[in-house]
């Protein structure tokens, strides 16, 4: 691995768990904790990506318990995905963001509802449970309530960390982005 | 001598490593609910035995939580044939998954804040250098450990800039969105600003030279770390073994 | 007495770092550094003075982006070669003015942080343990062996980051603004330090603002002025004349100085010329 990606990755990486502290303090009902992996896949490609989400899922699982680490298959496919939207310009927009931001957010839904259900009985972060189970009261089976719920969070979740990292990269002075060739294909620059 | 206190603090990184890994498979493959709520007592017995005993509580904190929600939803929302317990019912195959998933969730984290408690970073690359196994990966998780805070800090002082230049971060949820951006984006340009610099600092100091990487005081890998690593395994395959026999395998 | 071998050559070095780049930030520079010598680089900002040194490093463009033209050798190798890097692992010395950016990321104590770059290089614990400590010691640092380099103040962590480089005896040191974080005692011990590693053998190149403590260490100067070398030659030659503050360096007390004095030539052509003083008690006893 070469030095940029050793030094950028345990950055992308701080970044995904600093963001938590910011969507806390502004109150919102998020996670953004993908915004490094998703930025590292669009400026220096897949797997760089998928390292950064591994890592995150890694560490975070230092600190709050290996309980969740299977949920690093959606890091996985989040920086897959990211790594796809990249090559097709998906960040040159803001229409563009979102509608690759609706399109993960899906995918890594899909994904999380099957990674609940089947590991952890659908019984994982406690606000998505609390929809979960909110959702069963008003008539849906399980496996409906977990794949709604989780669908649903990411859906909003995957979206707006698209649309913040589509607009820091095309905010990026043309002297940066060419140091990170995906990043300027990213932005069609 | 290095690394943390306690039995659990002196053993070789990778068998607490083994341990967790060990505690998670387990986890799955006893027979529930009786065998993840044994393993859930056998590891918090363990945990107390090796001066761990916060890392216990710590778990307990963290789980109690998803207990609750493992309750309501599998146990009090379940379908099947139904108990009362005080003023309410539950489905008694909920309840027995709820007590299987939460022993599950309870023994997987109080092994990981075990390891957490005792996890020494220069002890881990050291070991991991010993082994000529790749220093890179190690270096992902160690730099990052020691990266976090400092983002953490940086977060907070963009917070508190911004506030002062009028950013309200108060009101609907659209303005509270609104303001991340503003919030997040520095983070992100001092962020590709220093990578620069580090991964400048990084090669003419080495990280990518061909040699293998000098471990500095590599942790002694006692005899009695290899037989409870060795016991770890041991006890995985033969639950894996059970599990493939009671599903008709062999 | 034997001609010391050539420790840095550039060749016709032009540098462009990106499309939207009216000038090039080097412009066909050639010039040779010998081992055992110190070269000062001075010159405004955008002068080309950090860009220089990035691509004697072999960092720029590889790190920075851009094109380069041109031929660089560091110590017989081409430092933007793969082969080169790999031959020149540990040899060059590259020092910035921001300690906390150089950092190893991963080192609990400034011991392990110093042996961070002799471990990566495969050497013997035993050597590694007998360098570390004499690094720190020659920055006067060693009393800080055992401390986290995250709580160390500006001044001792740019120590720590020296004496991480100067663990490995490199060939060619690279030095930009490496006292900027030092107070005068730092920047004395600074500067003995690579005077002693240019008698060791070292080439060393040091781009800096402070004409008033490099005036004493460096043999040769080059003053840069828009990417180009303006003018080559001994320090006090150069500093004492009107060419440093006609490119606009510098912002010490020699220059200072220098500026004074051929302000005072004006409008009075009988007044002050060449060379100016490049000290107070020289301009006292100068103009008494």
């Amino acid at each position: 691995m070469s030095p940029r990606l050793l030094a950028l990755i345990p950055s992308a990486v701080a970044i995904n768990l600093a963001i938590g502290f910011v969507v806390n303090q502004l109150g919102l009902p998020l996670y953004l904790d993908s915004v490094g992996t998703v930025l590292t896949s669009a400026l220096a490609g897949p797997l760089a990506g998928v390292v950064t989400g591994l890592v995150s899922q890694f560490v975070r699982s230092l600190y709050e318990g290996f309980i969740w680490l299977p949920f690093g298959g959606v890091q996985v496919l989040i920086a897959l995905l990211a790594a796809v939207a990249a090559a097709r310009h998906g960040f040159a927009s803001a229409a563009r963001s979102l509608a690759w931001g609706l399109a993960v957010g899906l995918s890594a839904g899909l994904l999380s509802a099957v990674i609940s259900w089947f590991v952890f009985k659908g019984v994982t972060a406690t606000g998505v449970t609390a929809v979960t189970l909110l959702l069963t009261r008003l008539g849906l089976t399980q496996p409906q309530a977990v794949t709604t719920s989780s669908v649903g969070t990411d859906l909003l979740d995957k979206t707006i960390v698209f649309l913040l990292v589509g607009a820091m990269l095309r905010a990026l002075p043309l002297r940066v982005l060419g140091r990170y060739p995906p990043a300027r294909r990213a932005v069609a620059r | 001598m290095k690394g943390r206190p306690g039995i659990a603090g002196q053993a070789h990184p990778f068998t607490l490593f083994s341990v967790v890994a060990g505690v998670a498979a387990l986890a799955f493959l006893l027979p529930a609910p009786t065998g993840p709520v044994l393993l859930y007592v056998t590891v918090v017995a363990l945990a107390i035995l090796t001066g761990a005993g916060a890392s216990v509580a710590r778990a307990a904190l963290i789980c109690l939580p998803l207990w609750v929600l493992l309750i309501l939803l599998l146990a009090v929302g379940g379908d099947g044939a139904r108990s009362a317990i005080g003023p309410v019912t539950v489905s008694r195959t909920g309840l027995e998954a709820a007590l299987a998933q939460g022993a599950r969730l309870g023994a997987v984290a109080t092994a990981s804040f075990v390891l957490f408690a005792s996890f020494d970073p220069s002890r881990f690359l050291d070991a991991v250098a010993a082994r000529g196994w790749s220093f890179h990966a190690a270096y992902l998780v160690v730099a990052t450990l020691q990266a976090a805070p400092r983002f953490r800090q940086r977060a907070a002082a963009i917070l508190e800039a911004q506030r002062a230049r009028g950013l309200r971060f108060g009101g609907g949820p659209a303005r509270r969105v609104r303001a991340l951006l503003p919030l997040t984006a520095p983070l992100v340009l001092g962020m590709l600003s220093e990578t620069d610099d580090r991964a400048m600092a990084l090669e003419t100091r080495g990280l990518d030279a061909r040699a293998s990487r000098t471990p500095l005081d590599p942790p002694m890998d006692r005899a009695a770390d290899r037989v409870v690593r060795w016991s770890v395994a041991a006890c995985v395959a033969a639950a894996a073994l059970w599990r493939l026999h009671a599903l008709g395998a062999f | 007495m034997a001609t010391p071998a050539v420790a840095l050559h550039l060749e016709g070095v032009t540098l462009r770092y990106g499309p939207d780049d009216t000038a090039p930030a080097l412009a066909d520079i050639s010039t040779r550094v010998c081992a055992g010598e110190v070269t000062w680089l001075f010159g405004a900002l955008g002068a080309g003075c950090s860009s220089l040194l990035l691509v004697a490093a072999g960092l720029a463009p590889r790190h920075t982006g851009g094109d380069l033209a041109g031929s660089v050798t560091a110590l017989d190798a081409d430092p933007h070669s793969p082969a080169g890097r790999a031959a020149l692992a540990g040899r060059i010395g590259y020092v910035t003015a921001a300690p906390a950016a150089q950092l190893s990321g991963v080192a609990a104590t400034v011991w392990e942080e110093v042996a961070f770059a002799p471990a990566n290089l495969g050497w013997p614990i035993e050597r590694i343990r007998a360098a570390v400590p004499r690094a720190l010691a020659r920055l006067g640092v060693g009393a800080l062996h055992h401390r986290d380099p995250a709580t160390l103040s500006g001044g001792e962590l740019q120590r720590v980051v020296i004496a991480a480089m100067l663990v490995l005896e490199p060939g060619v040191w690279l030095l930009d603004e490496p006292a900027s974080a030092l107070d005068h005692a730092g920047r004395l011990a600074l500067y003995e330090v690579l005077r002693e590693e240019a008698r060791r053998g070292a080439a060393v190149v040091i781009a800096s603002e402070d004409a008033d403590t490099l005036l004493g260490l460096a043999d040769r100067m080059l003053l840069l002025d828009a990417g180009t070398v303006a003018v080559d030659g001994h320090p006090r030659d150069i500093l004492a004349g009107n060419a440093a503050w006609q490119h606009r360096a510098g912002s010490t007390a020699t220059a200072a100085l220098a500026r004074l004095a051929a302000r005072l030539l004006e409008p009075v052509p009988s007044g002050l010329r060449p060379p100016y003083p490049l000290d107070i008690e020289s301009a006292i006893e100068r103009w008494r």
